[in-house]
């Protein structure tokens, strides 16, 4: 989001009701442009940052109490922002001129300096105090000799911050925050803004503005209670590359080389998290056996079964599973961050839970899934303790002994949302192609999985006795194409149900239901009294067992009869283009 | 960019920015007659202007660009408009 967006969101949001941040500022650089960026990752963590910033060069005479309501009771935070540039020029700029007996100096100077200035900070309050280090030079003063030895400028300015480091592990709450980390993520250039340097010594582009403030909030969410406690992560093209229902076992993408090689590092992260403490959680559209196989068997899983306290693995909404992890867990919604590649599982639970946190990992930054998830920086906690590192088997007890009930979210106008338009057509030249690799492919939603090459499926489409329907979804993120087939076979007044078939990707949004009614639609237009649909079980295809009977077909032995108009469910959709309607 | 899409865009960024009603910014605003445009909200201003029209101004313009007459000049002088 753009820094104007940003100010435009805080100029209407509504601040009454939250509670307050108090963040004060100690500086000796122009640093005020960075407000925007901790009144707004205040205001997403749910409190209004009441934020005072300290006179420019004010740091010393502060923290002794200069400054009337800088530093108080109330204060949750303090910043502090000493730039060497103000504490000492020629340390940070006229270096190689100095003796040694003058570096000496300097540096017992800035060594009394740094203890002072947090007694009297602490004198004050007992706040959180952030310190942040002094930046190691891009260029150092003695060239490629200077890191050679510790005394030349980068190896005096790490001793400054070794020490600095020191002085804030005397204090409980104060904490030293690694400029340099920030510094590295972006890039110098990114980072620091020269113009601005020169025309009001504010040394920081906003972009790094941005960087810091977001690492800052690492320390401040857990001191509100507000870090991330679980990571809730579906299971296809997340943990793997693929689909495990259509690809099997062998043949989706995880392992220690290109193509398998980023979700292997993608898990190892995960696997970092768990023995950090965070609870790992599973929410994926699947067969269940199917996702504990590749658990189980498949030799490169570094994610185990014995990492993941909680699993809706089934084919409901995600937010409804959410919920029921959360329960399950017996934590908020608002300690889940839930991962997913799917734009609309994404958007879906986005818009029923915005309390959930959402990552998504877009398909084509793969390889970029481990740092997307190291950059949010959600789950920080000031300290890692041994009893983090075991939360999560002692969790998943809990889990085990609780029941639940979860209300089913507004999935209604979020399926309204989508813009839904289906085009259900007769098979032609140019959509057999796709026709028939849809019977090769689809294993999950499938009731009978018959394989038709082209040729076949061109037979049927141009014959009396049958007709092969395709249905195609557009929605507002895009085409999805060709998803759905449904092949009906004629004979005497008896239309057969021969194949009928979706894309697991479009499935729990009313699309099945449409489906099916057009095709028993066709089949009465053909003349057809009862329409004959059959289950022809898989080891893939479970999740279509009750589909039949639950439009209403009759089972008689091992075929379900229609003979009755199907029931019409609610419908989502902005457009319906079919061409059974239009046969008339 | 034509010229009417690109003012827009700097109005725009000003209201926001400024949290001044959008039809209130003109080609004649200024320091002088919006009261919360001092110098750091001008400082803002230049940044927030530079990340939304993805450009970067030198030091020498941003001294020049004091209101936003003086901004759409050096904006036109970086060819962003057609006409």
């Amino acid at each position: 989001m753009n820094y104007s967006e940003i100010q435009n969101i805080l100029n209407k949001a509504d601040f009454r009701a939250l509670p307050k941040l108090h963040i004060s500022i100690l500086r000796n650089v122009m640093i005020e442009s960075m407000a925007p960026y901790i009144k707004f990752m205040s205001y997403e963590m749910g409190f209004e940052a009441k934020l005072q910033i300290g006179e420019y060069d004010n740091i010393v005479q502060e923290s002794m109490g200069l400054k009337e309501g800088l530093l108080k009771n109330e204060t949750d935070c303090v910043l502090i922002f000493m730039k060497l540039e103000g504490l000492s020029w020629k340390l940070a700029r006229n270096f190689a001129a100095m003796e040694p007996k003058e570096i000496h100096e300097e540096l017992q100077r800035i060594k009394e300096m740094i203890p002072n200035i947090l007694a009297g900070i602490r004198k004050q309050t007992n706040s959180m105090v952030l310190w942040h280090s002094f930046e190691l030079p891009l260029y150092p003063a003695l060239g490629i000799s200077d890191s050679q030895h510790s005394s030349g400028q980068t190896g005096i300015i790490q001793e400054l911050n070794i020490f600095l480091h020191a002085a804030l592990a005397n204090y409980p709450d104060a904490y030293y925050v690694d400029l340099n980390l920030c510094l590295s993520r972006l890039g110098s250039k990114d980072f620091y803004d020269q113009r601005y340097w020169h025309i009001g010594r504010a040394p920081y582009s906003l972009d790094a503005l941005r960087e810091i403030a977001h690492e800052d909030f690492k320390f401040i969410r857990p001191l509100k209670g507000k870090n991330k406690k679980c990571l809730v992560l579906d299971c296809d093209n997340v943990l793997w590359g693929g689909v495990i229902g259509e690809e099997g076992l062998s043949g989706i993408k995880l392992g220690k080389t290109h193509p398998g090689s980023p979700y292997y590092e993608f898990q190892e992260e995960i696997v970092n998290l768990y023995h950090r403490g965070i609870l790992i959680a599973l929410c994926s559209k699947n067969n269940s056996e199917d996702v504990w196989e590749v658990f189980h068997k498949h030799p490169d899983m570094v994610l185990k079964e014995k990492h993941i306290v909680a699993a809706q693995i089934n084919w409901e909404d995600k937010a409804t599973n959410l919920k029921k992890i959360a329960a399950q867990l017996n934590i908020g919604l608002d300690s889940l961050v839930f991962a997913d590649d799917s734009e609309f599982e994404v958007n879906l639970v986005r818009q029923a839970l915005p309390e959930v946190t959402v990552i998504h990992l877009p398909k084509d930054k793969t390889v970029e899934y481990k740092e997307i998830l190291a950059s949010f920086g959600l789950f920080d906690t000031l300290t890692v303790s041994s009893e983090d590192r075991q939360r999560g088997s002692m969790y998943k007890a809990e889990a085990q002994r609780q029941q639940l009930q979860v209300q089913t979210p507004d999935l209604e106008s979020y399926l309204k949302s989508l813009e839904m338009e289906v085009e259900i057509k007769f098979a032609d030249d140019f959509t057999i192609p796709r026709v028939s690799q849809l019977t090769q492919k689809t294993n999950q939603f499938n009731l009978t999985t018959r394989r038709y090459s082209e040729a076949e499926i061109k037979k049927y489409a141009g014959s009396k006795d049958a007709d092969v329907l395709f249905l195609r979804l557009l929605d507002k993120f895009g085409d999805s194409g060709i998803v759905g087939v449904s092949i009906l076979k004629y004979k005497e007044e008896k239309a057969f149900l021969d194949t009928f078939l979706l894309s697991c990707r479009v499935l729990g949004r009313g699309i099945e239901d449409l489906f099916i009614n057009q095709t028993l639609k066709l089949a009465k237009k053909k003349g057809c009294k009862v329409l004959i649909g059959e289950y022809l079980p898989t080891p893939k295809n479970v999740q279509t067992k009750d589909f039949l009977p639950k439009q209403g077909f009759n089972k008689k032995g091992n075929i379900f009869e229609l003979n009755q108009a199907l029931k019409t469910g609610p419908m989502f959709f902005k457009r319906i283009d079919s061409s059974v309607d239009g046969q008339d | 960019m034509e010229e009417k899409i690109l003012n827009e865009r700097v109005f725009k960024v000003i209201s926001q920015l400024m949290n001044v009603p959008l039809e209130q910014v003109n080609e004649h605003s200024s320091p002088e007659n919006i009261d919360q445009w001092d110098s750091l909200v001008h400082m803002n201003l230049i940044l927030a202007l530079e990340e939304d029209l993805k450009i970067k101004f030198t030091d020498e313009e941003i001294a020049e660009m004091i209101d936003v007459k003086l901004i759409l000049k050096a904006l036109r002088s970086k060819n962003m408009t057609s006409t």
